[in-house]
């Protein structure tokens, strides 16, 4: 993509997300029902979240192109962590993940125990394409809520430095045949992980199941715990 | 402009949660991109896969190239061990029809099912009498499965549930409903999770009468297993219940003679919250209900079952009010005549449903447009015995096998073993190629799994992970 489009699509995606902050900015109230989420969310502490693995750690680069460890992303706060491409178009992969972190840090402006307790990472696995630079366009999302929870934009430095994460995380991406497909470039599962303090991960969601409700019954669930403590 | 837009949507659709207002406000901005993408799926809509997948998994995109076979050894056969059996399917490929590749695991473990993982880079196979579970790469070459782990200690890790049956794809781990219990071995089981690494996550029981759980219809609860699957969209998870190790590990006659042993068969189902894996509501099913086949259409909130030895096609449906609700809508067979449906496939489109019935050989198939009535549109002879059917998701090639498990499958030569490929054109099924496992000296073919080489988008199943 040329730099002028880079710069248009960039200024597009900024617009885009002061309107729909104007016109859309509501409480916790309005989550409700939707035809791929057609059910009522558990009631958080009614259930339990096994572990499923820890969460790796990785030497990375945040948007301002610092070095930063992954671990210290993944521990002292409950973290919500998804892996996306910002080439991505398909409307159930990563703009559907970064639309869920986007609400998550909506409610977490409005909700104190959510601001001090909760952290979310949005991870590129394009570490060529996604650079730092374009990380802190992108993280232009996360702009104008300044009482809401951290939100982080990261990336590798190479593809090599970046395989053994996705290994670790069990991330699946692959180019595709057609690297001019409409909805971009490579094929991937949609991962979103949810990381308790201990840097265990308890969730993984994908589209089927990548519900606000529920993550946030799972986030309330996992702040439960630490009080019963 | 194209790229304009396609970004454009990609800011509009990364808001699917919030208020209707906010929907209204970018709504024209969506439809312009919606129409873009309609287009392109129009343009490349040209995919398959098995029909009854875990809406978790990667879709083939394109038709499936081959059937994994999952195969018992037999004593004296072959190298008389269990083996995972690869067969091309490949249109046009010069060994079309043929096992191009297998893998044996060193001795026999009841291979029954199995399942890929949700990114469909591993195919694990289980194993009910030995309660081994098998990891195969299917990934780097799908041609050529390779064995990379083999899990041991499924008892231990899982509390005491015994005989790993399905593998269902989730979120990167996978659901096994098991069919027994370390302690009777009886049907009381359980469903257990694991990690894609491998990894033990955790371990849920079935509910019981004296452990509800908090289900309703606590009085039908018998603890037992079979199958497992989930519909997202309303998020429940739907279990069937078959037998215990006692019986699935004795021979069929002995079973059937023995009022004890047939007392231990499930009669019940149980329709679970997905996300917190708690059991909600118990139906009693008479007859042990086996394979769940939740239909696809996006309003569509039913499931089918079969009980093997009821001969009975059941519906298990949300109903107006919301309240989830289960009854027979068919009657299969004679159960007297030995018809036990053993496995039902249903169309992509929701309105054919093949039912194979091992006692007697031959597969119905039912228009099940309506799903509270349906009506048998042809029976037909697959061979003397038949078990699995697993049919494209273009409808056009269904593909049969003959092994029920090792025990209970007929002897002498009613004991055909053998892996049968049709067409079907709406109306019948013609036959494609068919392949003999006895005189290929490998062993009894039970579970088929598609692979392919190809994992491409998966735009018109709702509620699934994209890739």
């Amino acid at each position: 993509m040329n730099k002028r489009l880079f710069h248009l699509r960039t200024a597009l995606l900024l617009l885009g997300a002061i309107f729909a902050t104007v016109v859309g900015s509501q409480g916790e109230e309005t989550l409700s029902r939707t035809t791929d989420h057609d059910y009522d969310a558990p009631a958080p502490g009614t259930y339990q979240l096994p572990v499923i693995k820890a969460a790796a750690d990785a030497a990375l680069l945040d948007a301002a192109s610092k070095p930063i460890n992954l671990r210290d992303l993944t521990r002292g706060r409950i973290t919500v962590l998804s892996f996306i491409y910002t080439r991505c178009a398909s409307a159930k992969a990563c703009p559907m993940a970064t639309g869920a972190l986007m609400d998550l840090h909506e409610l977490s402006a409005d909700h104190l125990e959510l601001a001090q307790n909760l952290r979310l990472v949005s991870m590129s696995f394009d570490p060529v394409h996604d650079t730092p630079e374009r990380m802190r366009s992108y993280s232009a999302l996360a702009s104008g809520r300044p009482k809401a929870a951290p939100w982080q934009f990261v990336t590798a430095r190479s593809e090599t430095e970046l395989q053994p994460v996705l290994a670790a995380y069990g991330q699946a991406v692959d180019k595709k045949a057609n690297p001019a497909d409409p909805t971009g470039p490579l094929n991937h599962t949609l991962r979103v992980y949810l990381i308790d303090r201990e840097g265990r991960i308890r969730n993984i969601y994908s589209s089927g199941t990548l519900d606000v409700r529920l993550v946030l019954a799972d986030v309330r669930t996992l702040l439960l715990e630490k009080a019963a403590r | 402009m194209t790229t304009i837009l396609q970004q454009t949507y990609d800011l509009s659709s990364a808001r699917p949660l919030r208020s209707q207002r906010r929907a209204r406000a970018i709504a024209i901005l969506i439809r312009l991109a919606l129409l873009l993408a309609l287009l392109f799926v129009v343009a490349r809509a040209i995919w398959a896969d098995e029909t009854c997948s875990s809406p978790y998994l990667a879709r083939i995109d394109g038709q499936e190239e081959f059937v994994y076979v999952w195969t018992l050894g037999v004593d004296g056969m072959g190298d008389g061990q269990d083996k995972l059996v690869t067969v091309d399917v490949k249109p046009g490929s010069p060994t079309y029809g043929k096992v191009i590749h297998q893998v044996s695991v060193a001795g026999r473990h009841e291979a029954h099912h199995g399942g890929f993982t949700d990114d469909r880079r591993q195919l694990w196979l289980a194993g009910l009498e030995s309660s081994k579970l098998f990891i195969f790469d299917v990934y780097s070459d799908p041609a050529k499965p390779r064995l990379v782990k083999t899990i041991e200690d499924f008892i231990e890790k899982s509390g005491g549930a015994v005989g790993p049956h399905g593998v269902y794809a989730l979120p990167g781990r996978v659901l096994i409903p098991a069919l027994s219990n370390a302690k009777d071995k009886t049907g009381r089981t359980a469903l257990v999770e694991y990690g894609n690494d491998g990894n033990y996550i955790a371990t849920h029981w079935l509910p019981t009468k004296e452990e509800p759980r908090g289900a309703t219809g606590a009085e039908f609860a018998d603890g037992y297993g079979y199958d497992a699957r989930v519909l997202p969209r309303k998020n429940v998870l739907l279990t069937t219940s078959f037998t215990g190790w006692k019986n699935y590990m004795t021979e069929f006659a002995k079973v059937a003679s023995d009022p004890e042993a047939v007392k231990q068969t499930g009669n019940s189902m149980v329709l679970w919250n997905f996300h917190t894996r708690q059991p909600r509501k118990v139906f009693k099913v008479p007859g042990a209900a086996l394979e769940i086949r939740w239909a696809l259409g996006e309003t569509h909130n039913y499931a089918f079952t079969a009980t093997a030895l009821g001969s009975k096609l059941w519906l298990a449906y949300e109903d107006a009010a919301g309240e989830w609700q289960a009854k027979e809508v068919f009657d299969i067979g004679n159960v007297k005549g030995g018809v036990l449906p053993v496995d039902i496939s249903l169309s992509a489109d929701d309105k054919t449903l093949f039912a194979s019935c091992f006692g007697d050989g031959k597969v119905r198939v039912l228009d099940v447009s309506d799903p509270h009535k349906p009506r048998q549109l042809l029976e037909k002879e697959i061979g003397r015995q038949v078990n699995m059917v697993s049919q494209s998701w273009d409808g056009k090639r269904v593909y049969f096998t003959s092994s029920l498990l090792s025990k209970w499958d007929k002897a002498g030569k009613d004991n055909e073993q053998f892996l049968r490929a049709y067409a079907w054109d709406g109306k019948d099924l013609k036959p494609a190629f068919a392949l003999d496992f006895t005189e290929l000296k490998l062993g009894r073919p039970h579970h088929m799994l598609f692979g392919a080489t190809a994992m491409g988008e998966r735009k018109a199943v709702p509620a699934i992970v994209s890739r």
